[in-house]
């Protein structure tokens, strides 16, 4: 997550971020609509990304919400299944790479290209910075419904797969991967590296660093609106669905930054059933990557793959 | 725990091309016979009580129209004229938005090379896709073109009255960091000072042989499926390389690596501090990868653009931008 500093905004705050008295039927209308959606998944083999020898590669495309086309980089290991899966819950850029080379020989890999990214920009074409505004004045008009519906469609495709193992399937990425566990249940595993949706009404008072710096920009055009930009964010607020989660879980600790630290997740936390840990992180990104490697790879049963290494006096180099 | 040789004994296999300056002397003399053309338009939304924010256009190599955003701090916040910095972009990472650097009295542009966004209606290789792009010939590789608009987002602050000429420097990490390399060489008269992390497209074909992390890894897959263009590409990619580009460099250099990194290996950054002929300091930490340290690096990196280029606000700090 950001450093926190002392807010520069002090009119800019966001409000009405309590639980929404219609948050479980606002949920609710986009499982109806995906359920009358066939995915109707569409495997299309890359050779490039194939060429390694240890896995295959796909970019698969797939229907949402609103007919929506979006895609996904799959990639299984070669040799015979079921395998543990990782699903990479979207980032907020429009580029998306398959996941890292650790990842596609040990695990099923999908990332998402949700509406907007590249590879699922027709018709929408996501503008950054824009997106994490587009239609944010009210929860059924903001693109992100349409993004949190592409997160779950793009998990069910992945879920349903027979060389994924069901019962070893990991969420990776920001706290949106604890949205994707509470409407999803089954996974195995949630690893947050990142805070992103938790308290992003009250974050964003306390920064100007971008993405969340276009929440303060759209306020500052429209100071209107500060209320209901509180109450749309509610709504993909995970600490109000926290309590339908049952997953084993890992969110990344920042004890120096006060948007990342106990006190910040505690109400994350309280209602979460299942495990949590917290692993502090060392702001050292190959020792935080480990760490995290190690836990993710016990949950899903996979050797780890560490990427430090020890230098040795003389070569050789691999 | 892997081993692995020490990154500061790694011996660069990068070979100069006899022909390298005629390359890139083609390439300026191309260069200069196209207008820049530059066009600001007004971004209020982005824009602040200290700041000013624009989105920019103007025109680079093969015509492209290429975009970018320009910050610069209001009259009445600072007082002009500003040192100018370029903020020059990672890889997958969208073009920067260099708001707080323009809070902290700079005049910042951060380009969006072409197949960025807003920079893609003419040339999008995509990602994967821009790195192998063409890479067997370099008249007509992704990073001919790239690099020509990295470099004339230079030419633009130029052109700005409120821009002080001889206190311009240049800023990224990654992809950025290649490109302030490549950014201080290409325009070696202009640049004051450079501060390059984790730089990337130095040592190309010795980083595609020490990592499988993307984005070096679309160059494994490329040679997987087409071995017999391993060498050609070797040679093609010489006249992109940073190792070769370095020589050209005069202004002082900070450079910072993580110890651990598998995305751009460190050996090609202690390889790159051998290049630059003139003042080069190279931060390293321990236990670190791709983000090169960068919890610690970025004060010292405020600290050394700030020494050299003198903004207004030196007790400010930058902030991420977009993407």
């Amino acid at each position: 997550m950001t450093d926190t500093k002392e807010s520069s905004h002090p009119n800019h705050q966001a409000s009405g971020t309590g639980r929404p008295a219609d948050l479980d039927a606002w949920w609710n209308a986009i499982d109806e609509e995906l359920a009358e959606i066939p995915a109707n998944p569409e495997r299309i083999f890359q050779p490039l990304q194939s060429s390694g020898g240890f896995s295959d590669a796909y970019r698969v495309r797939m229907t949402s919400i609103d007919n929506y086309p979006i895609a996904a980089w799959l990639t299984i290991p070669t040799g015979e299944g079921p395998f543990s899966a990782v699903v990479t819950v979207p980032n907020y850029a429009s580029v998306v790479t398959p996941a890292h080379y650790d990842f596609r020989q040990r695990f099923v890999t999908m990332t998402m290209m949700t509406r907007g990214q590249r590879g699922a920009d027709k018709p929408y074409a996501a503008a950054f910075p824009g997106h994490l505004t587009n239609g944010i004045s009210s929860p059924d008009t903001y693109v992100f419904r349409g993004v949190m519906a592409d997160m779950l469609r793009a998990y069910e495709v992945l879920a349903a797969l027979p060389e994924v193992d069901q019962d070893r399937i990991g969420i990776i990425g920001t706290d949106a991967g604890l949205l994707l566990a509470a409407r999803r249940p089954g996974a195995k595993a949630v690893q947050v590296t990142a805070g992103f949706w938790y308290r992003l009404a009250e974050l964003v008072a306390s920064t100007e660093a971008y993405p969340f710096e276009e929440i303060n920009d759209y306020l500052r055009a429209y100071p209107d609106d500060r209320e209901a930009v509180g109450r749309t964010l509610a709504y993909l607020d995970p600490r109000h669905q926290s309590g339908r989660i049952t997953t084993t879980i890992q969110i990344n600790r920042d004890p120096d930054s006060a948007v990342a630290n106990d006190a910040w997740l505690a109400p994350l936390v309280a209602e979460i059933k299942s495990e949590v840990t917290y692993y502090d992180i060392e702001h050292r990104g190959q020792a935080d990557h480990d760490a995290n490697d190690a836990w993710l790879s016990q949950q899903l049963g996979v050797q780890p793959a560490p990427r430090q290494w020890e230098p040795q006096e003389t070569g050789p180099w691999s | 725990m892997t081993t692995r040789g020490r990154a500061d004994q790694h011996q660069s296999s990068v070979i100069r091309p006899p022909d390298f300056d005629q390359f890139w002397n083609q390439v300026a003399a191309e260069l200069d016979s196209i207008p820049l053309d530059p066009e600001m338009m007004p971004a209020p939304m982005r824009s602040t009580d200290e700041v000013e924010v624009f989105e920019i256009h103007y025109t680079s190599l093969d015509n492209i129209r290429i975009a970018g955003w320009y910050c610069r701090p209001r009259e009445s916040y600072i007082t002009g004229p500003y040192p100018g910095l370029s903020i020059v972009p990672g890889y997958v990472s969208e073009p920067t938005l260099p708001k707080s650097w323009a809070k902290m009295g700079y005049a910042a542009v951060g380009v969006a090379p072409r197949g960025k966004l807003r920079s893609n209606s003419q040339f999008n290789p995509g990602y994967p896709g821009l790195l192998i792009d063409r890479i067997v010939d370099r008249n007509t590789y992704s990073y001919r073109g790239f690099y020509a608009d990295a470099v004339r987002a230079i030419d633009f602050l130029l052109t700005r009255d409120e821009v002080i000429p001889d206190r311009i420097g240049v800023h990224g990490s990654s992809q950025g960091g290649a490109l302030t390399i490549v950014t201080a060489a290409l325009r070696p008269d202009n640049i004051t000072c450079g501060a390059a992390g984790a730089p990337y497209l130095t040592g190309y074909m010795d980083s595609a042989a020490l990592t499988h992390s993307y984005p070096y890894e679309e160059m494994n897959e490329y040679f997987n499926l087409y071995p017999e263009r391993r060498e050609q590409a070797r040679q093609e990619l010489a006249y992109f390389d940073c190792l070769n580009l370095a020589a050209w460099v005069k202004a002082p250099m900070l450079i910072y690596a993580g110890l651990n990194d598998d995305v751009c290996p460190p050996e090609t950054a202690f390889a790159l501090k051998d290049a630059l002929p003139g003042e080069v300091t190279l931060n390293t930490t321990e236990r670190c990868g791709h983000d090169a340290g960068n919890y610690w690096q970025m004060r010292h990196v405020e600290d050394f653009l700030a020494q050299h280029l003198q903004p207004a606000k030196v007790d400010l700090r930058a902030q991420t931008t977009v993407g």
